[in-house]
């Protein structure tokens, strides 16, 4: 029983942070210690706010093209790091894993805005820079859900078998490989979405005013109106919501495969 | 690497190291050094402690309890430090929920409250993303730990206190070396959520960067000096924390 306690506690100390906003974006009034009343209207208002609504699209819009760009990235790097068997490729990949250690987000967005301030690269304050800024934070992540899929399936047995039956390069990874390591795939392409529509720090050196995401909106209502940041901040914690059950359940996949 | 030679290079175009003697020099730039080393040390060992104590627990802990907790401590890596700068506001705020019923219970004065803005309320904000990743880090040692050999001690007499002492830790150690140096790396560069709950009021060398690059005080080659000096202290400190590691381990 005071097992069971203790285990509750534990989680609420997760979940209740998580839930606040939650709780917050459906209520008319909270200034009491309980909330009041029960209403829609703040997830109505990002909807038809001009402002508000453009930042939705383009956190979506840059969210995928993140997820695009580090899938298109990591498969090719996987698939030649995985094979890479000498003391130089396990150096690689330990060094994709400490990446996002060493290289902040603070020193992403600096290294972005110095080098691409300056024509002929004057991107800064353009989607395009985010979407650059959001694949570099996420690519450490992609890389290792991608090579941990490599790594499960036996992929140089699998590509010889399919060579000795005559598939080229081509055929190989359309057929073999990218099916084998496709819940990998996903569970990093989760990830990195979940990553980018949250990711704040990065976002707020680059992007400037043509590109504004949702957390950029986030941070300015924070001070001015606790509810309108409710509602944006209740729908970054859904998004996380959905890309967690989407790798638990994926991984969950991945792991049941592989025992087999 | 652009950034990195910018911080060589004066306005007029010489090759200087005055963007680095100013960090020496004023007081705002190694102050920031001194608060980021403190701030990122003492919510690591908070992280640690907490981490490697939930940690032991969910060892514990019948296997589909322990997965239902560790997946649910997973989440918090996946959060917008945004949002999370939210909760808090609204759970230990000026007007928050906990300061609320703590104030009606109790019926303090207002000076009692609970400062989510202070470097206090910030440790404990961050303890939110640093004990769950620690516990993740310390549930996967523990799941290793070998318990023949904690028998086998017990076995030759050793009492609970020499069992942790001579077996436990020093089979624990690595790991907790590892798990350590991914938080204090992590809270170098952490502002996000600082930047959220008190803006430039707190003197942080991440805080530094980003003011340095985006806002009012743009200065771009002083902005690649502090981030050059954050990325030299990162590594330096994750090399030493590797080679401890390497020694603690057996054989090492």
């Amino acid at each position: 029983m005071k097992h069971k306690i203790l285990l509750i506690l534990l989680i609420l100390y997760v979940i209740v942070p998580i839930l606040m906003p939650v709780i917050f974006s459906f209520s008319t009034f909270w200034q009491d210690i309980l909330p009041q009343g029960f209403t829609t209207k703040w997830y109505l208002a990002i909807i038809q706010r001009p402002k508000n609504y453009a930042a939705l699209m383009t956190s979506l819009l840059v969210a995928t093209g993140a997820v695009i760009t580090t899938t298109l990235i990591s498969i090719p790097t996987s698939y030649s790091l995985n094979r890479l068997d000498n003391p130089f490729g396990e150096k690689l990949r330990n060094f994709a894993n400490i990446l996002p250690l060493v290289f902040p987000p603070v020193i992403v967005g600096t290294a972005l805005v110095q080098g691409f301030s300056r024509p002929p690269f004057a991107l800064t304050g353009t989607v395009f820079i985010v979407v650059v800024a959001h694949s570099l934070l996420g690519f450490p992540f992609m890389f290792r859900n991608t090579l941990a899929a490599f790594r499960t399936i036996d992929e140089r047995v699998l590509s010889e078998a399919a060579a000795s039956l005559g598939a080229n390069l081509w055929q190989r990874l359309r057929f073999v490989i990218i099916p084998n390591v496709w819940p990998g795939i996903m569970v990093g392409a989760l990830l990195v979405f979940a990553i980018s529509i949250g990711e704040f720090e990065t976002t707020s050196m680059v992007a400037g005013f043509s590109a504004q995401t949702l957390p950029l909106q986030l941070f300015q209502q924070i001070r001015n109106d606790m509810r309108i940041a409710s509602a944006i901040s209740a729908f970054l914690v859904y998004v996380s919501l959905l890309a967690f059950i989407g790798m638990t359940y994926l991984s969950a996949r991945l792991y049941e495969d592989s025992s087999q | 690497m652009i950034m990195f030679s910018r911080s060589f290079i004066s306005e007029t175009g010489n090759l200087t190291f005055d963007y680095y003697l100013k960090i020496i020099q004023e007081p705002q730039y190694y102050r920031a050094i001194f608060n980021s080393l403190g701030f990122a040390m003492t919510c690591s060992l908070v992280g640690g402690l907490g981490g490697t104590l939930i940690g032991y627990y969910a060892s514990r802990l019948p296997a589909k309890q322990r997965s239902l907790l560790l997946s649910i401590y997973s989440l918090p890596m996946t959060l917008s430090g945004l949002v999370v700068a939210f909760s808090f506001i609204v759970l230990l705020g000026r007007n928050g929920v906990i300061n609320l019923i703590v104030q009606k219970i109790f019926n303090l004065p207002k000076s009692t409250y609970f400062d989510i803005y202070s470097w206090y309320g910030l440790v404990v904000v961050y303890a939110f993303y640093q004990i769950p990743l620690m516990t993740m880090t310390m549930a996967a040692v523990f799941k290793n730990l070998d318990y023949r050999l904690v028998e086998a001690a017990r076995n030759l007499g050793a009492r609970p206190l020499q069992v942790w002492q001579y077996v436990i830790i020093p089979a624990l150690a690595p790991g907790f070396i590892t798990g350590m140096s991914i938080q204090l790396a992590g809270m170098m560069g952490a502002f996000g959520t600082v930047l959220a709950l008190v803006g430039g009021a707190k003197n942080l060398l991440a805080i530094q960067v980003y003011y340095h690059t985006s806002e009012s005080t743009f200065n771009l080659p002083q902005a690649g000096a502090l981030s050059f000096v954050l990325i030299a202290i990162t590594s330096t400190a994750l090399f030493f924390l590797n080679r401890i590691e390497k020694k603690l381990r057996p054989g090492g």
